[in-house]
């Protein structure tokens, strides 16, 4: 199995590093947003003092450190995944004995964050001389306790996105369906800005959906801003949620592979 | 006239290709609206944390929106399907069958690819910035309106030449298929006013890729902040970076020579 994966990780750099360039374009296309929030919101937390409590600094710290931890659990799958379907090249890779989301798709994704991240320490190191974010409250057991926490935030979102892509068997094409997906995301995940920002409804909701465990809840960790309870409790939605999209995964995907008709074949 | 009339043309065409994917459109008409409905959103909650966002107000935010909304759709309707079907043609050479057209090929080229259905996204547009000016009330003087609507139209007309300089560059550099990733990444700095950006930030979206142009410095005309001497500056820029593109257009075709022969 590991002799797959180290092949598969051949092929998939060689093909990362062809495409450098276009890799750039959208490490600058992906920083925009979060560089654009930090600005908007130290100035209105500069204007106001403070927005909820929160400082202009933990704003800074907030992006910041959203960039990070963003990088590590976001997945590309959707994007890489459905094409396959459409234009039928699925079919090359369904008869090899190997799951091809798990195994290709996978590794597709960790060598786009690995060639992302070559792009993406200088740039964040420019960032934190730029803002000159004040870490003081990060904390060492709250890196090692963000580690599984990003860890489960990327495997729960990448077997959602595999199932949502995987929607793509019934319809061919999924961009519909993937723009909804990601308005879910930025309504629910904290993107746009701390969720105790949010309306009281969306933040109660977002409490319990997948979403925050790929953007929010990282980054609560990371900053020791929650409670021992709290951080249980963090957890054990993230393990339910694991336990709910294993089981819709393998649904979805058992069902979809039936339906699977292969385009041009 | 004889170049409305191509316009026209070319409409037809594209309305009948839309029409091949009714529920498509549909499906994008409601996703249209439920990003309208998040955009909102967040401009309620900004304007629930403060009053004034860079010294401007929600009535403002609400027009930029309607504004940045216009440049996205020239982006989304027009400027990505050209640029696809143009990097294509330069590349397996049917940009000859372009330049044979007795059209102006650059006309040609940034108009045979329409999305019809962005045209309503264009009335949302619209309807959101009479909605921002009538929100601000009796602020607003007539003078201020008009000159906002000759800002827009300069500041698009920016973009659209600064997108004609970077397809252009695909004459000398063959291999050149990001031409226009880098203006969509920065598109979204257009959301809010360039004033609550810092330094670096600021003079890049307004001199290298000049977004700012066309979403903040027209809301600044509505806002009474600019001097008619900055106004006529603005509209100088929108004139001249027009001729400059054309010329770089026509550099660019001489450089042209096929893929076959």
């Amino acid at each position: 199995m590991l002799k797959i994966f180290q092949r598969l990780w051949i092929v998939n750099w060689a093909e990362q590093w062809q495409y450098r360039a276009n890799s750039l374009m959208y490490l600058l296309y992906w920083l925009v947003s979060p560089i654009v929030h930090v600005a908007v919101w130290t100035s209105i937390a500069n204007a106001n003092g403070s927005v909820n409590g929160l400082t202009a600094n933990d704003f800074v710290n907030y992006y910041l450190l959203l960039l990070i931890v963003d990088q590590f659990t976001s997945n590309i799958t959707i994007h890489i995944f459905a094409y396959k379907v459409q234009d039928g090249s699925l079919s090359g890779e369904l008869v090899k004995p190997i799951h091809p989301m798990l195994t290709n798709t996978l590794i597709t994704n960790i060598a786009f964050k690995t060639m992302m991240l070559i792009g993406f320490v200088p740039v964040w190191i420019f960032l934190a001389v730029i803002f000159k974010p004040d870490f003081a409250s990060v904390t060492w057991q709250g890196v090692l306790l963000a580690v599984p926490a990003i860890l489960l935030g990327f495997i729960v979102n990448f077997l959602l996105s595999g199932a949502v892509s995987s929607i793509a068997f019934w319809t061919t094409r999924v961009y519909s369906i993937n723009e909804f997906y990601f308005a879910l995301f930025v309504l629910f995940s904290g993107q746009f800005v701390p969720l105790q920002l949010m309306p009281k409804t969306i933040q109660a909701i977002a409490h319990y959906l997948p979403f925050q465990l790929q953007i929010y809840f990282p980054i609560q960790l990371i900053q020791n801003k929650l409670s021992p309870a709290e951080i249980l409790q963090g957890f054990l939605i993230g393990f339910i949620w694991l336990g709910v999209v294993i089981l819709l995964f393998k649904w979805v995907w058992r069902e979809g592979v039936k339906r699977f008709s292969a385009v041009g074949a | 006239m004889h170049t409305l009339k191509v316009l026209s043309a070319l409409l037809k065409i594209n309305i009948q290709m839309s029409l091949a994917y009714r529920a498509d459109t549909l499906i994008n008409i409601l996703l249209n609206l439920m990003w309208l409905g998040w955009e909102l959103l967040s401009l309620s909650i900004i304007f629930n944390n403060t009053s004034t966002l860079g010294g401007w107000g929600l009535p403002e935010l609400v027009a930029l929106l309607g504004v940045f909304r216009l440049v996205n759709t020239l982006m989304i309707a027009l400027v990505w399907p050209n640029t696809e079907k143009f990097n294509q043609s330069i590349r397996d050479g049917s940009m000859d069958y372009t330049i044979l057209q007795p059209v102006n090929s650059m006309f040609l080229t940034t108009f045979s690819r329409i999305t019809i259905w962005r045209a309503w996204d264009l009335m949302l547009a619209i309807v959101l910035i009479g909605v921002g000016i009538n929100m601000s009330g009796d602020s607003v003087t007539l003078f201020q309106i008009l000159t906002f609507v000759l800002l827009a139209v300069s500041g698009v007309i920016v973009i659209y030449s600064l997108w004609i300089v970077l397809i252009a560059l695909t004459f000398w550099f063959t291999k050149f298929d990001n031409n226009v990733t880098i203006m969509q990444a920065l598109l979204d700095s257009g959301r809010y006013p360039v004033t609550v950006y810092p330094v670096w930030l600021r003079i890049i979206v307004t001199y290298i890729i000049p977004i700012a142009v066309a979403t903040t410095v027209p809301l600044q005309a509505l806002r009474g902040d600019l001097t008619v001497s900055r106004i006529l500056l603005f509209v100088a820029i929108g004139i001249a970076s027009f001729l400059v593109a054309s010329q770089v257009w026509k550099a660019g075709l001489k450089r042209y020579s096929g893929a076959s022969s």
